[in-house]
């Protein structure tokens, strides 16, 4: 007993040694050799490792810009990045074991009900389950659940989103691809139902936006932290122009303020980078072979792909889907705080794949009108639903920061507004 | 939330499978002819050809369901020319075919072979769109 009690209490409570052993699992179910099980598993205690270190980097700089944006205009100012939700959760709230088995038990859910349900959806996309088990873990941590229960809990609603997501695009997916062989994996789905929707009002679906010429590429989003940098730079610096030279003097000791606000915003990208590549270290081991394990269970599977699988379908549409949701995510930032929100910044990767593939869905039901209207309007949607977090994030400890995929942020609202009330009776 | 669950119940089953049509062996020949002729044409044909001949000696073999030939010339083709179109949308759908086979047999190797794949084309879009 004293030996269980130990391995629960000093081993199981160290994520980076949960998902190790997670990882060894599947290696093992996975029959590799010795040296493959050996090296998988301690890179992925690595990758932990490295995503740790690139959280403490990003809540560094995140730390010093709600400082500065409160200064400089009195409000919150939240900076939307899913990476930066699930580092704090991992780390600094020290969730990092409860959302590894959480990670775990969507994708057991998922495959339940693909094998023995009708909706034989696989979720293949496993960067997006992480951010799901994170949200699940985060919220069912904050509506009570502790322990086994918060990872059952997590399982099942995950593991059902997991489905149900891909299975309610599907119908517009079919459209697309002309097929029903694949499927939409991607946790930002309600909001291209949302675009869909609004679409299909005000366009009309003949008039496609592929008949139109566009620019080809946005150099500028050649690299996603240069990306990333295009965005942050300019609004750490504005920021710290508004806080004025003597606030911005406490933090950035003999250098001057603004150069500081400049590197702070490149540290926020370092971390982003750093985070990541923790990110990839961990799923390339573990991914593998549990999808390995999905497919061999679900032979008949259709497998729920990351979103670049509709681009090639439409590509007009999704440089129109990110440029509307970009104007989209603009307005709402002015907007939502005169409704007594947060001030929620765009974020520019979200608006480029969420956005583009949003636009797809935009195009395909109501044309180039319907990209167009439904793309601001999608961007107004995925930035109104993450600034509903705000309060419960902020009561939970995480820093100046918001969940971005939409699906995961309804995962959020329903553990908020349902079950939390529901435990409440209990 | 989940109306989905019961929502498609009484639906009508207009959303199954896409059935590819059935190739008489008439058509059937007629497609070899074109094959044969498209082939040879690859070694004359100027750059723009070449990958419109590709794609479709890919589309043909891809009717034929001879997924591994149509494969190498999708594969091919957007060695040549990577920007998007329908040898990228059809190699997804024929590594799923492949995905799929391999799941059957219980392959484990060959699965992930084909999941990797997947992987690299997704990979391939996201950098082709963005420019890179």
């Amino acid at each position: 007993m004293s030996i269980i009690n130990f391995i629960i209490e000093n081993i199981l409570t160290q994520a980076s040694i949960t998902i190790a052993l997670i990882a060894l699992l599947g290696l093992v179910l996975q029959k590799k050799s010795f040296g493959q099980i050996i090296s998988g598993t301690f890179k992925t205690l690595l990758g932990f490792q490295v995503l740790s270190a690139g959280s403490s980097i990003i809540v560094g700089s995140l730390i010093y810009f709600g400082k500065i944006f409160t200064q400089g205009f009195g409000m919150q100012g939240i900076i939307p990045s899913i990476e930066a939700i699930n580092g704090q959760a991992m780390n600094e709230l020290g969730l990092g074991s409860q959302i590894a088995f959480t990670f775990l038990a969507i994708f057991i859910v998922n495959i339940v009900i693909a094998r023995f349900t009708k909706w034989k959806y696989i979720f293949l996309t496993g960067q997006a389950i992480l951010w799901m088990s994170t949200m699940c873990t985060a919220f069912g941590y904050f509506a009570g659940f502790r322990g086994l229960t918060l990872i059952i809990v997590g399982g099942v609603i995950g593991g059902i989103f997991a489905v149900a997501m891909p299975a309610i695009a599907q119908p517009f997916v079919r459209k697309i691809t002309g097929s029903n062989d694949i499927a939409l994996g991607h946790f930002c789905t309600i909001g291209y139902l949302f675009e869909a929707w609004v679409a299909k009002l005000v366009g009309d679906p003949s008039k496609s936006v592929e008949d139109v010429k566009l620019p080809k590429s946005f150099e500028f989003l050649q690299d996603t932290y240069l990306s990333v940098m295009v965005v942050m730079v300019p609004l750490y610096l504005v920021t710290a122009f508004f806080a004025g030279p003597e606030f911005g003097a406490q933090f950035s000791g003999n250098a001057n303020y603004l150069v500081h606000a400049f590197l702070q915003a490149i540290q926020f990208v370092v971390g982003v980078y750093v985070l990541l590549s923790g990110v990839r270290l961990i799923l390339a081991e573990i991914v593998p072979a549990f999808r390995g394990i999905a497919m061999k269970l679900v032979p008949d599977a259709i497998p729920a792909l990351d979103c670049p699988v509709l681009f090639a379908y439409s590509p007009n549409a999704v440089i129109v889907g990110f440029i509307t949701t970009t104007i989209g995510t603009v307005i709402a930032m002015f907007a939502l705080p005169s409704f007594g929100l947060a001030m929620i910044l765009p974020g520019m990767l979200t608006n480029f794949f969420a956005g583009g593939t949003a636009g797809i869905f935009g195009n395909v039901a109501g044309g180039k009108r319907g990209a167009i209207i439904g793309g601001i309007a999608h961007g107004i949607f995925i930035t109104l639903l993450p600034a509903l977090l705000i309060t419960i994030l902020n009561s939970l400890g995480f820093v100046n920061a918001t969940a971005t995929d939409v699906d995961t942020v309804a995962a959020a609202l329903l553990y908020a507004w349902i079950i939390t009330p529901l435990m409440g009776l209990f | 939330m989940f109306s989905f669950l019961t929502k498609k119940k009484g639906k009508k089953d207009n959303e199954s499978e896409i059935k590819e049509p059935v190739i008489n062996e008439e058509q059937k020949n007629e497609l070899y002819k074109q094959i044969k002729e498209l082939e040879e044409n690859l070694l004359i044909s100027s750059a723009e050809d070449r990958i419109k001949s590709l794609n479709t000696l890919g589309d043909i073999f891809f009717q034929l369901q001879e997924t591994d030939q149509a494969i190498q010339y999708y594969e091919k083709s957007i060695e040549e020319n990577r920007t998007l179109g329908k040898a990228y949308t059809n190699l997804v759908k024929l590594y799923n075919i492949k995905r799929k086979e391999a799941a059957w047999a219980k392959d484990d190797e060959k699965l992930q072979h084909y999941l990797n794949k997947m992987d690299m084309l997704l990979k391939m879009t996201k950098d082709e769109i963005r420019g890179l």
